[in-house]
């Protein structure tokens, strides 16, 4: 069965790079553009997996992934974060919030897919 | 749009442009926070500009710009955290920074020459001098470095066949008795292999990670023996469902690295016990995997079964299958069915748009269509020959003698009225805001302000303003000189504007609006007005005006758009070598703009640029004047009046001048004056057209007769024939004939540019009133 996966990122260059490589790689995607988006649009279609950036206006990652986290039905989405950073603290501070995993930016279509892979049943 | 485009190439472009728009946050927020209107959100905003310059240039690998960024972003993401200050020390080097950053994005796009190595060296240094103190470190990390924690993983992975399940696994013939026996020797046997014990805490199970998944990405790198070992599983009374109480054992053959190993768990390695050892020779229990499966056949519900044995009334461990299975329905209900990808969705531009515009929260954007200009401009063209052709018809159709009710006349009105609906709508395609223009004032006011030691703040209005796009691009050179020459020549130092009880930082503005059909943009200082004495001696000194010349303030300012007058005293970097204001005037001329300026001393100068909207069409009054049909463009034209004979006097003899509104304005004979005809007209047989110039000069303009109101197409003079004095342009009227169109400010300058007369003139007024 195809898998929805939810991009949520303020830029429309990664929105749309994740865009390309996961439709590429037989996913469904749908986009949200900050954390509050994100959670609507969540709530709204749901998704199997969840990738967010961090650093976004109005609710960055961190946020978005805690209000995830907060509700029942998405605790087991596995949640991919996009980082530029890769010390351990941020690396930390996402799993606190309850990420499933990291992307470190910038990402090929490749590694990008077997991220996924590797979160998704 | 084709679909074989690339999409990498496609996104390159939604990149740059999206370059624009951060770089446009950028720099509000560096400058919100120059003027002290920035909050802590407005820091974050431009860290995340930076941020996401970054992601995106290394998406695309564009190296210098991601190092640049990447320095960038350190310093912005201390002062988000608070550990250094945001002052003005450093918002200034923010901005230079953010300067920088948009050459590297002009390079990376082709757009100009790579930036040169010292100058963004400098910058770097600067920026980690702010992030690091004094003791910066040689160079910054190289950001392609970020990248160490994410180790690829073999992606020629067995495929996982068709029967297994969602997680990868397929069922196996399982036989419980076979539990009870002791382990086979597991076949990584005597050679040294791997053995993983991993036992994930609760916490793991929280963060979405799956003990089943982590076995299935072993099994791709090899041949994997899995044991449960469901020792610690307490009754059902003690089970907290969300603690983890399961453990498992892997083996491994040494042909894997531990690397890859290590790599698998690298989401959870904080989030259980796990240790990697190479094998020895105590075998645990396992349970067999037959050799030739790729994909290990572990029956995770049968293992279960075995923990059920082992503590009857346990519940499971916390796998979260049956919420999954919900939210995958839920998903599913959410699938729109035309989005139903298939095992490969093609991934070209067209198909990511379109799933981009099903997503029904993404950002609201105007939608818009990228459309080669000059398909824009062949239209704009097309209109022209069809205001003509329809002008040519109208003239036909009334001189075939129609009656004015016939259905032929009303149906010729209102293709006018379409003609010119059709018309403004395409003009408006090529209309843009001046905007791109101001913005990038703001850099030149910082670097002028750099070099020249004045403290600036430009503010600007009107940004909003439309204008053809060509009068948008032709705009940047003289604003930008005209800028320069108000900082560098129109401000005071610091010193001087304290002792002159002003604030040591000087004001620039920059405003647009538009005015009577025409864009005005007003470019002002508040520094120390034109001197005129100055201003004068060298006008006399390069012989443009006699040394006795009596002139008015206004005429004073106006010289220094006189060809050969250069304000300043040493001829600075900044104001440019050899390019004076006379050459601003012609560029502003060549839009058919008129350009002028008013000074206060000691309170600045305004300098005034009016502009057409449009290059291509013009609202005209076409007259008549000695058997040639000329077209005065409608927005210099204030009234037109029947002189009669008393109304007209003639200064010194033989300058008329005439009555208008209380005062006397030269009457120029317009046909005489450009040689149509060998003497003047009588006055009083003619039309008086009254006229004023963008810098207020009124006079009139005498032609035998009016025809009447017309719209009409410029065609350039310039272009196909040579620059008249005198002639804006040319059009081609109803009737197949060539029009000129006036340049009423040169007609008129013309005729005042008689300065020693003019100023008998004045006197001479003052006489009679």
């Amino acid at each position: 069965m195809t898998k929805t996966i939810l991009t949520v990122d303020d830029s429309r260059t990664m929105r749309d790079m994740l865009m390309i490589a996961l439709a590429d790689a037989g996913y469904n995607v749908i986009q949200a553009v900050d954390g509050v988006d994100g959670l609507e649009t969540l709530e709204a279609q749901g998704a199997d997996i969840v990738i967010t950036d961090i650093n976004m206006p109005r609710l960055d990652g961190f946020g978005f992934i805690e209000g995830m986290r907060a509700r029942p039905e998405h605790r087991s989405t596995p949640v991919l974060v996009l980082t530029t950073e890769s010390d351990a603290a941020k690396k930390q501070r996402a799993r606190d919030a309850g990420a499933t995993g990291w992307i470190v930016k910038p990402f090929d279509p490749v590694k990008l897919v077997d991220a996924v892979r590797r979160v998704a049943a | 749009m084709s679909g074989d485009v690339d999409p990498f190439e496609a996104v390159k472009l939604v990149f740059f442009q999206e370059c624009d728009e951060l770089l446009a946050d950028l720099e509000g927020g560096l400058l919100a926070l120059e003027q002290g209107t920035g909050d802590h959100e407005t820091v974050n905003a431009v860290f995340r500009a930076v941020h996401s310059v970054k992601g995106g240039a290394g998406a695309f690998g564009l190296d210098a710009l991601v190092r640049f960024a990447h320095v960038f972003e350190t310093l912005l993401d201390e002062i988000r955290a608070g550990r250094k200050p945001c002052d003005d020390v450093t918002v200034r080097t923010l901005l230079r920074a953010s300067d920088v950053l948009a050459d590297h994005i002009a390079a990376a796009r082709g757009q100009a020459d790579p930036v040169e190595e010292a100058r963004s060296a400098a910058l770097v240094a600067e920026l980690e001098a702010l992030t690091y103190g004094a003791a910066a470190p040689v160079s910054a990390e190289a950001p392609g470095e970020v990248e160490d924690a994410f180790v690829p993983l073999p992606i020629a992975a067995a495929p996982l066949e068709a029967e297994a399940d969602e997680w990868g696994f397929r069922p196996v013939a399982f036989n419980l008795a076979s539990l009870d026996l002791p382990a086979e020797a597991p076949p990584v046997g005597e050679s040294a292999g791997w053995r993983i014990r991993v036992r994930p805490h609760g916490r793991m199970y929280a963060s979405a990670n799956e003990t089943g998944l982590l076995l299935r990405e072993l099994s791709r790198l090899g041949d994997t023996v899995v044991s449960l070992d469901a020792e610690n599983l307490p009754t059902l009374d003690a089970l907290d469902p969300e603690e983890g109480y399961l453990a498992w054992t892997v083996e491994m053959g040494a042909e894997v690295s531990e690397a890859d190993i290590r790599d698998v768990f690298d989401f959870v390695e904080a989030d259980c016990d796990l240790t990697i050892e190479t094998a020895g020779v105590e075998a645990p229990n396992v349970v067999e995997e037959p050799a030739e499966a790729a994909v290990p056949d572990i029956d995770i519900a049968a293992l279960l079964a075995r923990a059920t044995e082992a503590a009857p009334v346990a519940a499971p461990e916390p796998v979260p299958a049956p919420v999954v299975a919900a939210v995958d329905a839920a998903a599913a209900a959410a699938v729109p069915a035309d989005a139903q990808p298939g095992a490969s969705v093609p991934a070209n531009v067209p198909t990511a748009t379109v799933m981009t515009a099903a997503a029904p929260t993404a950002a609201a954007a105007p939608a818009t269509i990228r459309v080669d200009l000059d398909r824009v401009d062949r239209l704009i063209n097309a209109v022209g020959e069809l205001v003509i052709q329809q002008a040519m018809l109208a003239q036909k159709v009334g001189e075939s003698g129609l009656t004015r009710h016939s259905g032929v006349l009303s149906g010729l009105e209102d293709l006018e009225l379409l003609t010119r609906e059709i018309q403004d709508s395409v003009m408006a395609i090529r209309a843009q805001p001046v905007k791109s223009v101001f913005q990038r004032m703001t850099r030149l006011v910082r670097e002028v302000s750099d070099m020249t030691g004045k403290r600036v703040r430009l503010v600007t209005s009107g940004e909003d303003t439309e204008v053809d796009k060509t009068v948008v691009e032709r705009l940047a050179e003289p604003i930008t000189h005209m800028l320069r020459n108000a900082i560098d020549h129109g401000l005071e130092s610091p010193e001087a504007r304290l002792a002159a009880g002003k604030p040591a930082e000087g004001t620039v503005r920059l405003a647009a609006l538009h005015r009577s059909g025409r864009i005005v943009i007003e470019i002002g200082d508040d520094g120390a007005g034109i001197n005129r004495e100055r201003v004068r001696a060298k006008a006399v000194d390069r012989g443009l005006i006699a040394a006795d010349a009596v002139l008015s303030d206004e005429e004073v300012d106006n010289l220094i758009f006189a060809p050969g007058f250069s304000t300043a005293e040493a001829i600075s970097d900044i104001s440019g070598r050899g390019v004076g204001m006379d050459v601003v005037k012609r560029s502003i001329q060549s839009l058919g703009g008129r350009i002028s300026i008013t000074s206060t001393p000691g309170a600045g100068s305004t300098f005034t640029l009016s502009l057409p909207l449009t290059l291509a069409v013009l609202d005209g009054m076409v007259v008549t004047a000695a058997e040639q049909t000329l077209v005065a463009p409608l927005s210099t034209i204030v009234e037109s009046l029947t002189p009669r004979a008393g109304d007209v006097n003639y200064i010194g003899g033989h300058d008329p001048v005439i009555r208008f509104r209380e005062a006397f304005v030269p009457l120029i004979d317009v046909a005489y004056s450009m040689g149509f005809r060998p003497t003047p007209m009588a006055p009083e047989t003619g039309v008086a057209v009254v006229v004023e110039t963008e810098s207020g000069a009124a006079a009139a303009l005498l032609f035998d007769a009016i025809q009447g109101q017309r719209q009409v197409v410029i065609k350039s003079l310039e272009t196909n024939y040579q620059q008249v004095d005198g002639i804006a342009a040319a059009t081609i009227l109803g009737d197949g004939r060539v029009a000129l169109i006036l340049d009423v400010d040169a007609i008129v300058a013309v005729a005042r540019r008689r300065p020693t007369r003019i100023e008998a003139l004045r006197s001479d007024l003052k006489l009679a009133s």
